[in-house]
């Protein structure tokens, strides 16, 4: 434990301001889920799977309760962890008896032992805890939130640590190089494909349709509740990372040997695109890819065209996937000119962002705060706002559409052709809602804006 | 303004070694940080920065309260968001200070309040002193959120709020003869804002005149107004009290059932010389709010308490309330009860775990937590009541309390609804099949049929035993289910005498 600190600390470089009006870049509450969520989400809804967490109290009550109310309905394991049980030093003991009390339920595979902030700084390390409990595997998820920063990076630890476990490393080679040809045995998984990343459940079955008219097909989708996709992933012919921030287990997976396509089936460029990508990662014969990709683009376009709409847009969520969401919106007819994110800007960022930008949109931010998102609806002045709880309430308290993206925003398809009318008309809807957004805000705030919605049209930004 | 930090006790190896890792399941009950938030947070011209990494944040601030309190998020809470390098290298001050620094920006006129959380104290990030010495000064709030559960620790903040904000600032002003202060609630108090509006209610019945709901209701600066009042009453038995006492004033706690409200009214009568209006004022009750537990203890209704069995867990208050009321009072079966904090003897979440996986009563009270339990056990005859938190619920309408006469009416009313469903439920369905079509499965059995098998008494035996962990009110309709698929069983299978095997692979 570190020396407490008696002297002032000197002022932050970054708020070098006098008086009392705030610095312009002031960020001081970034947006995510306690970053640990991800994890339990991806868990707890995996059959035969029990978690143990290891943590203080606070953090155990607010956690169970998030994933208790919707990541999976079962019971959490936890050790007694307060001043005297830390100081004693027996962390690993703790953790192990959790395991144990997890570990009988019946039907259990694998126990995750979550190690949380105050465990981290306590030294639990994957030495501590046995590789298995009573017969039953054990592995460790290490997900501090003072390192682990986002809620969908804490996803992608999770998958990654049961990729790591059921993933064999990379293929081997003869003498001369030559790869050894992957599942001699059992169903060929050379022309199938996983998707990485949480969709929609109808999302798979249309990118299966699309699949199998090119001679390829749908192994499963990550993350599963079936621990027996994590033991397929590193056979498959390729693999989908449909969302760019599953960069930990893209790199386990790479270094089996498995191919990895980035980006998602989103609106007519992307789904184009991403045919294309996985045509050309399963080795399909190019003239049908081209042919199924193009059909797709066609109706996608089609389907754009019916259903244009019109607006301003600031897409905020702290998901991860808001840039391919915004690009669907953009081909709609929307201006996207505001879009963040919590994740950080990465390679597999780097497309999204060069195709927004090139279709109007002025900022893309990442690792975004409140304080930037709040000043984005001043300067751009959106027709619709898709945010984060606190931006949300925001946008509402000034009388603007605004939903809260991660709720609204999983529940519809989205991916292909199949996904995307659902997916406008939640927004061409969502638009056309002003009036009463401008309505309930003048009740019960007395405030309305000279240019009065109440009396405005249904869709009161023409784009001019 | 600050708090001293408390060393904490060395323990020997021999202590380690003696205190085996105590395990538990579904934490029910939060940490002291959890109870300083949400205390002080009430306070609209309060601003807390909590030292914490970004998921204490998120979870007290927003992702939890959405759900509790049914409000967007707490808007006067500001993460100091530790990162890697605070907690391995920098420590937290620096942090601390951006946070104040940009929240003096913006919010001038609120008092900074720094809060201490679980990972601030594993690291020992003490501020007190050097924000103290900070033009104005900001305060700072050791919560120890590594000690204290969320009852412990409402209370104590209440104490400090007293302390630092309060008793320094009263005016010579003498009592309001009739004023009654609330203390309580907080967030994250299940149910709070019904049984207030019914706490008010019962004081202005009283003869009282509601002075400060503290701090649900107040700001910072009214704090010194607390000792205004001339009785108070502490909302929930499960804090609150270490402020009641401090103020020195008599005080009396919430109640729940008839007999406590009753007492309630009386007392608080006596204490602010309004005697004969609390009376009245119970005389009337019983004419109007109270009439409906009258009606229905005489109607049909009331039968059915006293025949059906319950179990609770909850907070305090509402769990020693909920086996007056309705053990004592309306004359249920009490199966089990677990309050919190817990007493000795009462269940932990394993046993209670345990406990409903083997047996259902007819009414559970309770958190998601029995909720979870109960749907492991596959209890289709139980009726769930929401109780206590954790759960997500929306509970802010001001007609659904449990404290209180309308407290009382509302637990009966909600509970004959349920019979009603049960009722519903297993009621026979003359389904509606289509034209000349079956439903595929086989044929039921004729009355004419049946009518022929012989039950031996040990069958019949081995069939009420299939159906005896089922609440009574279900029975009948479990029994007519069980015979049904026996009898269909034994008429495919041409048996014409039923024996306890062939019950028993009927009903396998």
């Amino acid at each position: 434990m570190s020396e407490m600190t008696k002297s002032i600390p000197a002022e932050n470089p970054s708020s070098n301001h006098q008086g009392l009006s705030a610095p312009s870049d002031l960020g001081l509450t970034p947006q995510t889920m306690c970053p640990a969520f991800g994890s339990l989400r991806v868990l707890t809804r995996i059959d035969g799977l029990q978690t143990a967490m290891v943590t203080d109290a606070g953090c155990l009550y607010g956690l169970s309760f998030v994933t208790h109310f919707y990541a999976g309905r079962k019971s959490i394991s936890a050790p007694v962890l307060g001043t005297k049980e830390l100081m004693a030093g027996n962390i690993a003991e703790a953790a192990i008896a959790a395991c144990a009390e997890a570990a009988k339920a019946p039907g259990t595979k694998l126990v995750a032992a979550l190690s949380l902030c105050v465990a981290e700084t306590a030294g639990l390390t994957e030495e501590m805890l046995p590789v298995q409990i009573n017969g039953v595997d054990v592995v460790l998820i290490r997900v501090p939130a003072y390192a682990i920063h986002t809620h969908p990076e804490a996803k992608d630890i999770a998958i990654n640590a049961l990729l790591k476990k059921y993933v064999a490393p990379a293929r081997k080679t003869d003498a001369t190089g030559v790869e050894a040809p992957l599942s001699r045995e059992g169903p060929d998984l050379r022309h199938q494909v996983i998707l990485m990343g949480e969709v929609f459940p109808v999302d798979p079955l249309s990118v299966d349709m699309v699949l199998k008219k090119m001679g390829a097909s749908l192994a499963s989708n990550l993350p599963s509740r079936n621990l027996d996709d994590y033991r397929i992933a590193g056979k498959v012919g390729a693999i989908a990372a449909l969302h760019p921030f599953y960069t930990r287990s893209v790199a386990t997976l790479r270094a089996a040997g498995v191919p990895i396509v980035s980006g998602a089936p989103i609106g007519a460029d992307g789904s184009y695109g991403w045919i294309k990508g996985i045509g050309n990662a399963l080795k399909l014969d190019p003239a049908r890819v081209e042919e199924v990709a193009s059909e797709e683009r066609e109706k996608c376009r089609a389907i754009i065209q019916a259903n244009r709409i019109e607006g301003k847009v600031h897409i905020c969520g702290y998901e991860g996937n808001e840039l391919g969401y915004a690009r669907l919106l953009v081909e709609a007819g929307a201006q996207a000119l505001y879009v963040s994110t919590s994740i950080e800007k990465s390679l597999y960022t780097a497309a999204d962002e060069a195709w927004l930008k090139a279709h109007g949109t002025v900022e893309v931010v990442y690792r975004k705060t409140l304080e930037q998102d709040i000043r984005a609806l001043d300067k751009h002045k959106p027709d619709l706002v898709l945010g984060t709880t606190p931006l949300s309430a925001e946008a509402k308290l000034r009388g603007i559409p605004s939903m809260y993206y991660t709720n609204q925003l999983s529940t519809r398809p989205l991916f292909l052709s199949a996904g995307l009318a659902g997916t406008i008309s939640l927004i061409k809807d969502a638009l056309s809602r002003a009036p009463r957004y401008a309505w309930m805000r003048e009740f019960f705030t007395g405030e309305n804006d000279a240019s009065d919605a109440l009396n405005a049209k249904p869709v009161i930004n023409t784009m001019d | 303004m600050t708090e001293n930090v408390p060393v904490a006790p060395a323990t020997t190896p021999e202590q380690a070694k003696a205190s085996a890792a105590q395990i538990i399941r579904d934490l029910d009950t939060t940490s002291g940080y959890w109870a300083a938030v949400w205390t002080i947070c009430c306070l609209p011209d309060a601003h807390v920065i909590c030292d914490a990494p970004i998921g204490c944040f998120n979870l007290v601030g927003t992702a939890v309260p959405d759900y509790t309190d049914a409000i967007p998020h707490i808007e006067n809470l500001t993460p100091s968001v530790m990162r890697e390098q605070e907690v391995t290298m920098l420590g937290t001050a620096g942090a601390v200070r951006r946070a104040v620094d940009g929240l003096r920006a913006i919010h001038p006129d609120r008092q900074m309040i720094v809060v201490s959380t679980a990972e601030s104290e594993m690291i020992s990030s003490d501020h007190g002193d050097w924000l103290g010495k900070l033009d104005p000064p900001v305060s700072f709030y050791w919560s120890r959120s590594l000690e204290d559960d969320e009852w412990v620790g409402r209370d104590r903040v209440l104490l400090w709020l007293w302390k630092n904000f309060g008793q320094g600032g009263v005016k010579d002003q003498p009592v309001l003869s009739r004023a009654v202060n609330i203390i309580g609630p907080t967030y994250g108090c299940f149910n709070s804002p019904a049984d207030l509006h019914e706490i008010k209610r019962l004081i202005a019945g009283a003869g009282g005149v509601v002075n400060l709901v503290y701090p649900y209701e107040a700001a910072l600066k009214d704090t010194p107004r607390l000792s205004e009042s001339a009785v108070n009453v502490v909302l929930h038995r499960e804090y609150g009290d270490g402020l009641a006492q401090e103020l020195g004033k008599p005080f009396l706690h919430a109640p729940v059932g008839i007999r406590e409200t009753t007492d309630f009214i009386r007392e608080l009568g006596k204490l602010l010389g309004a005697g004969d209006q609390a009376e009245a004022f119970i005389e009337r009750e019983k004419k109007t709010t109270l009439q409906p537990i009258w009606d229905l203890w005489r109607g049909p209704q009331g039968d059915w308490f006293s025949t059906t069995e319950f179990a609770v867990v909850a907070g305090r208050t509402y769990a020693d309330g909920l086996v007056t009321f309705l053990g004592d009072e309306l004359g249920m079966k009490l199966v089990f009860a677990t309050g919190h904090p817990i007493k000795p003897g009462e269940m932990d979440n394993i046993a209670v775990r345990n406990f409903l996986h083997k047996r259902q009563p007819g009414f559970v009270f309770g958190s998601i937590n029995e909720k979870i339990y109960l749907a492991e056990a596959g209890a289709r005859a139980t009726h769930f009541i929401p109780a206590g938190f954790p759960i997500p619920i929306v509970r802010r309408a001001l007609g659904t309390p449990f404290m209180g006469y309308s407290g009382a009416v509302y637990i009966a009313q909600e509970m004959v609804n349920r019979f009603y469903e049960t009722v519903f439920n297993y009621l026979p369905i003359d389904t509606v099949k289509p034209a000349g079509g079956g439903t595929g499965g086989p044929p039921g059995p004729a009355a004419a049929d049946t009518g022929t098998l012989i039950w031996s008494d040990a069958a019949r035996a081995a069939l009420e035993a299939r159906v005896e962990g089922i609440p009574w009110l279900s029975r009948i309709s479990a029994m007519r289910d069980a015979r049904t698929q026996v009898e269909a069983y034994a008429l495919r299978q041409h048996i014409n005498q039923v024996t306890p095997e062939v019950v028993q692979r009927a009903i396998a």
